[in-house]
């Protein structure tokens, strides 16, 4: 017999409706929060960056490969959670970016590019990029400032004196953090309209939302740290092509 | 240049750091819903189900594959269907990325519809996914966890949805118009396209026996649906008013889009 409270469907029911009614208010706050976000001012972005991708050398206007909207993630390599030689790409991202595949498809038909970003050669991307079977653009930012002006990596100097992660001091921040970045192209001229780092990215994983919604929630009470149980979708016990076996 | 407001990057911050406060009370009060969730009581399912999955005739329990929770989607594809509801795949392809680190975690996600199962076989060999998906086809299962109508509940009434009562359809409705194109995307007529309606719901598995912890539907499937979650966050938003003649939206089947 279980330990949790046991009820009729009548006593489920009840407070079922109650629960809609602040899951109808919570929707209707991230409602209002979108609008916020797109009054935002937009920033024009001055300096030149330039990427490395499968295509050749990229400005960051090209990077929106046509449309007028680009999504970066800011996605840790070389350095993270679980990073060693034999696996460079940070678990916590990998994890992250397993939510990407899926949903490109459609935002590439809504006006969307998203490309994901790193700091390392594009010669070590594409190896991990294959293991992963993964098929998002990914671009080397390995030489240029755009990571660091974006919030998401930190210079050795900054590393020891501090730096600014998600909006807020940090004495001594890590060479590399997650994040998400935003922007907007028209007329030729890229403008930074939103960033978003920690929890923030949080909210753009599937998992951990349907999760919210289980019987045992996040269920990482015990656990080390709230993300212990992450591993590379290749390294569970349990593999991709057995989910369903 | 662009007729939004422009602004330098001390402007955008002020802005931005009002943002981040009430982002952060929104994922506050996330995690309490999230909690207040957890508590709600649990309802053994006393009647048996009976699925078709890849293995066989599958019980509820069956379903779980093993582990404790069991998250089911309820994928609008009814007997009728030739194809899967556009809005419930794309929904869908944001959930195959990811099931891998669920089946992990201790909870399995199956996605059951009405379809026999070959139909839903098919289907999910043309989109490339690979998370289970049972048949519940002459089972009440859908009917009990208010996902689809009988054709007599649709013209007279009854029922519920997203935890109210279904009012009849009038007949006239939807014969024209959105509703009507995405039934034929799905090789159906709207009256039975919407026999069908989209949810979630959860539960868990205790010695022995499965108890019913949460169902969501409507808008409450809003957060699995990956790219609202990012569209949220661009520019443009969710960009929904671009096309008003266009009945699909914007989205299509993955494999329906112009480039993949």
């Amino acid at each position: 017999m279980t330990d949790h409270k046991i009820g009729t469907e009548q006593e489920w029911l009840a407070a079922r409706r109650e629960l809609l009614e602040a899951e109808k208010a919570l929707m209707r706050r991230s409602d209002e929060l979108a609008r916020q976000r797109r009054e935002l001012p937009w920033v024009p972005v001055e300096k030149d960056y330039v990427f490395e991708t499968d295509n050749g050398r990229k400005t960051l206007a090209e990077l929106f490969d046509g449309r007028s909207q680009l999504l970066v993630y800011h996605f840790m390599f070389g350095f993270g959670f679980r990073v060693d030689e034999h696996n460079p790409g940070c678990t916590g991202c990998s994890f992250v970016a397993d939510h990407f595949d899926g949903v490109v498809p459609h935002l590439n038909g809504h006006d969307v590019t998203l490309v994901v970003e790193s700091i390392a050669p594009l010669r070590e991307l594409g190896p991990y990029k294959a293991r992963m079977g993964w098929r998002f653009p990914w671009v080397s930012s390995l030489g240029s400032d755009f990571r660091y002006d974006f919030g998401a990596a930190f210079t050795e100097e900054q590393q020891r004196n501090g730096g600014e992660y998600n909006f807020r001091h940090v004495d001594q921040p890590p060479p590399q953090r997650e994040g998400m970045s935003v922007f907007a192209l028209e007329d030729g001229v890229a403008h930074h309209t939103y960033s978003t780092y920690a929890r923030g990215v949080e909210q753009l994983m599937g998992t951990l939302r349907i999760l919210d919604l289980a019987p045992r929630g996040r269920n990482e009470q015990g656990l080390e740290h709230p993300g212990a149980w992450w591993h590379r979708h290749d390294e569970y016990e349990t593999a991709q092509n057995e989910v369903a076996r | 240049m662009t007729d939004h407001k422009v602004g330098t990057r001390e402007e955008w911050l002020a802005a931005r750091e009002q943002i981040l406060v009430r982002e952060k009370e929104h994922t506050r009060l996330g995690d309490e819903l999230a909690r207040q969730r957890r508590e709600l009581p649990w309802v053994p399912v006393d009647k048996e189900y009976r699925f078709e999955t890849d293995e066989g005739s599958a019980s509820l329990a069956d379903l779980f594959r093993g582990r404790s929770q069991l998250l089911v989607y309820h994928f609008m594809f009814g007997p009728d269907y030739t194809a899967g509801c556009p809005a419930c795949s794309a929904i869908a392809d944001g959930f195959d990325g990811f099931v891998v680190h669920l089946a992990n975690h201790d909870v399995t996600l199956c996605v059951v519809s009405r379809a026999p199962l070959a139909k839903l076989d098919a289907y999910k060999r043309r989109m490339g996914w690979g998370f289970p998906w049972a048949s519940s086809f002459g089972s009440d299962f859908n009917y009990d966890f208010d996902v689809s109508q009988t054709e007599d509940q649709q013209q007279s009434g009854g029922g519920e949805y997203n935890f109210r009562p279904v009012d009849p359809t009038p007949s006239d409705t939807g014969r024209e118009g959105p509703l009507a194109e995405w039934a034929a995307t799905t090789g159906t007529d709207w009256l039975t396209y919407t026999r069908e309606r989209p949810g979630m719901s959860a539960f868990a598995l205790e010695d022995g026996v499965v108890y019913h912890t949460y169902s969501a539907y409507a808008r409450g499937l809003d957060g699995l649906w990956g790219m609202y979650q990012w569209l949220d966050r661009a520019p443009r938003g969710r960009n929904e008013e671009r096309a008003p003649d266009d009945p699909l939206n914007f989205f299509r089947r993955h494999d329906e889009y112009d480039s993949e």
